[in-house]
């Protein structure tokens, strides 16, 4: 089968990155944005992870012979990667709790409009 | 020289920690000291980037693997001759703005940790080579720059911030998005490896995609055309701190400038963008100046003119010819004197005058002398009168123009800046509308002069202030021809008359033209066709 040939994890974490960008630009709820963002830097981080991956590859831990070894470069990376992505989307949801709370709204559009009164 | 040369030459890597283990010690020390100390620290980590400067200079670039690993797997740090200087701009202006705020209300120890936080976060990506570090370091000073702007928590300030830190976070996952695909074509993440490899590609096309998801980024960094529009709401925030919106303005958005060219530069092998940014950058300075003539606000009528010079300056970056590239680089600094100047006098000018519309402010000149004076520096400087820095610059750009189109596009550029800061000037003069005497600031009126100052004195040095900073010659004397001084003169009048006849009668235009903001899901939309294009561009003409 042709598609199932196409399902593989890289292409499935690009789908889902674009994904999330639809949900960044459509959505009007900031929670569901915020989502969409987050969404979007982990799909990032499961691609980079997959890179250079062969199969049958073990983790690179010591005692693994160096053939056998996957690439430790993207898990290494990644680890930072992921700590910051949480770190920001940790920092959006707090800013938007500050903004809900004085505004009392989840929506972009009805927000910029309580703005500028 | 002699006695700059006995300060020692700091390890790179050492230059990038040193403002971190500085930024947190401020916690541990006494309430009475820790902003002199913190001042004391920045001017020793200027002192270090003027060594490093001198030695780039004159002995050569530095390049450094860290923790020693062997070339290729270690993260390698570089200065040259495009990195140092504006490591030796961030340091210098970093000092400058923090001595200015010596006597604000503002600056309490998480907020002198988090501008040495962003002073390290900027060393980091001028120095880094490897591109997933520059990736790390943009996001700390994203997060910084975000804790920034909401600073002082009220009114919108906390919605300026989260929509610029949302909208960058966007941009940076697209980025990794990028670095991702980039590793796996490549295997390396060291910008000279990337090169080479990319050069050695069997199929250079499939960089293509890569390619175009870390310029979208870059872009978005850089404020070009669609993607710009968290730039006024972050630098113009109403509540954000003087120093903040300057320090934004001056440095933090040069970053994405600097990646622009640094990353550029790797890509060559695969796609030559330069048309492409020459067509962008020209349309967003003329974006940026059209929208600044629009706003009532000081603040944003400064941040939407930074959209217009930065546009100005990859126009500068892309033109092609060598005179062009180092006067867009001449400009990059020369734009950070005088909008950091322009942004921490605004700031002082808002708080003594209790307004930020720019028509209920008169007589600056005559009620904050030294304010004014420096104001004006800074105003002479952008747009481009004979003597002061912007001159310089303008002309070297304009040396690398040819034919006409080019040209009259730089004049309408130049027509632009000059009508906006025509409505800006009009702060200066008249009768001050505000009462009592003004507080009186040493610090505040030393450091604007010190600007206003640096200003004149890169005008009056031209040619050798850049073969100083850059190593090129060139000569400027052409900036101060009879044609040119005339030239500037027949645009100021034009400026001034149409601003009388034109721009103020036109008020309900500008009014339709100021509620024209865009919303965060307008900005990704953007983002998405930004991305669209540069991908189109670099499969049909790269």
């Amino acid at each position: 089968m042709a598609l199932i040939e196409h399902l593989t994890v890289p292409n499935l974490t690009v789908a889902l990155f674009f994904l999330g960008l639809y949900g960044a630009m459509t959505q009007r709820n900031i929670i569901k944005t915020i989502i969409s963002v987050g969404i979007m830097d982990l799909a990032a981080i499961t691609f980079f992870m997959t890179a250079n991956y062969n199969d049958g590859a073990r983790p690179p831990i010591s005692g693994v012979p160096v053939e056998q070894m996957a690439d430790p470069v993207p898990q290494a990376l990644m680890i930072t990667a992921i700590v910051i992505g949480v770190s920001v989307v940790a920092m959006c949801l707090a800013m938007y709790m500050r903004v809900a709370y004085r505004y009392g709204t989840a929506d972009w559009k009805i927000l910029i409009r309580r703005l500028e009164k | 020289m002699n006695v700059l040369s006995m300060i020692p030459l700091l390890p790179l890597h050492l230059l990038v920690l040193m403002p971190v283990a500085v930024a947190a010690s401020v916690f541990f020390l006494p309430r009475r000291a820790y902003q002199a100390v913190m001042i004391l620290a920045t001017l020793a980590m200027a002192l270090f980037a003027v060594r490093l400067f001198i030695h780039v200079r004159w002995t050569g670039e530095i390049t450094e693997l860290v923790a020693h690993w062997p070339r290729w797997v270690a993260i390698r740090l570089v200065a040259d001759s495009i990195s140092a200087p504006l490591v030796l701009l961030s340091a210098i202006f970093i000092v400058a703005v923090l001595i200015f705020s010596i006597r604000a209300g503002y600056t309490d120890r998480t907020f002198m940790f988090l501008v040495v936080m962003l002073e390290a976060a900027l060393f980091g990506v001028f120095l880094s080579a490897d591109i997933f570090n520059i990736y790390v370091l943009m996001e700390l000073g994203m997060l910084t720059v975000a804790i920034l702007i909401m600073y002082k928590q009220d009114k919108q300030s906390v919605y300026d911030a989260m929509l610029y830190l949302m909208m960058n976070f966007i941009a940076m996952s697209f980025m990794l998005l990028g670095i991702g695909y980039l590793y796996r074509i490549t295997g390396t993440l060291d910008l000279e490896g990337i090169t080479l490899r990319l050069a050695e590609l069997q199929d250079p096309r499939g960089a293509i995609v890569p390619w175009a998801m870390i310029m979208t980024a870059v872009a978005l960094k850089a404020a070009l055309l669609p993607l710009f529009g968290w730039l006024p709401r972050a630098h113009g925030a109403p509540s954000a701190p003087a120093i903040v919106s300057a320090v934004l303005s001056g440095v933090q958005v040069k970053v994405g400038v600097y990646l622009l060219v640094r990353l550029g530069a790797v890509f060559l092998p695969v796609v030559d963008a330069r048309l492409f940014f020459l067509a962008i950058g020209f349309l967003t300075s003329v974006a940026g100046f059209l929208l600044a003539i629009a706003q009532k606000d000081i603040k944003l009528i400064l941040a939407y003119h930074t959209v217009s010079q930065v546009g100005l300056i990859v126009v500068g970056l892309n033109l092609g010819t060598e005179v062009a590239f180092w006067g867009g680089m001449y400009h990059l600094i020369n734009h950070a004197l005088f909008k950091g100047l322009l942004f921490l006098t605004a700031g002082v000018i808002i708080e003594e005058y209790h307004t930020r519309s720019y028509n209920e402010i008169r007589g600056v000149l005559r009620h904050m002398p030294a304010v004014g004076i420096a104001t004006l520096a800074g105003v002479l400087g952008i747009t481009g009168a004979p003597l002061f820095n912007g001159s310089i610059s303008k002309y070297f750009i304009q040396q690398g123009l040819q034919g006409n189109l080019g040209e009259i596009g730089l004049y309408l550029i130049n027509l632009g800046t000059i009508l906006s800061f025509v409505k800006y000037a009009t702060i200066l003069f008249g009768k001050p509308t505000a009462q009592g005497r003004p507080a009186r600031d040493p610090w505040v009126a030393g450091i604007s002069l010190l600007f206003g100052l640096a200003c004149l004195a890169g005008g009056i040095l031209g040619g050798p202030a850049v073969a100083l900073i850059y190593g090129p010659q060139y000569a400027a004397t052409g900036a101060l021809s009879g044609e040119k001084v005339l030239t500037f003169f027949l645009t100021l009048a034009m400026g001034v008359l149409l601003y009388r006849f034109v721009v103020q009668r036109i008020g309900a235009f500008l009014q339709a033209v100021r509620g024209f903001k865009f919303s965060f899901n307008q900005v990704t939309v953007f983002m998405t066709v930004f991305f669209a294009l540069l991908l189109g561009y670099g499969y049909v003409l790269g």
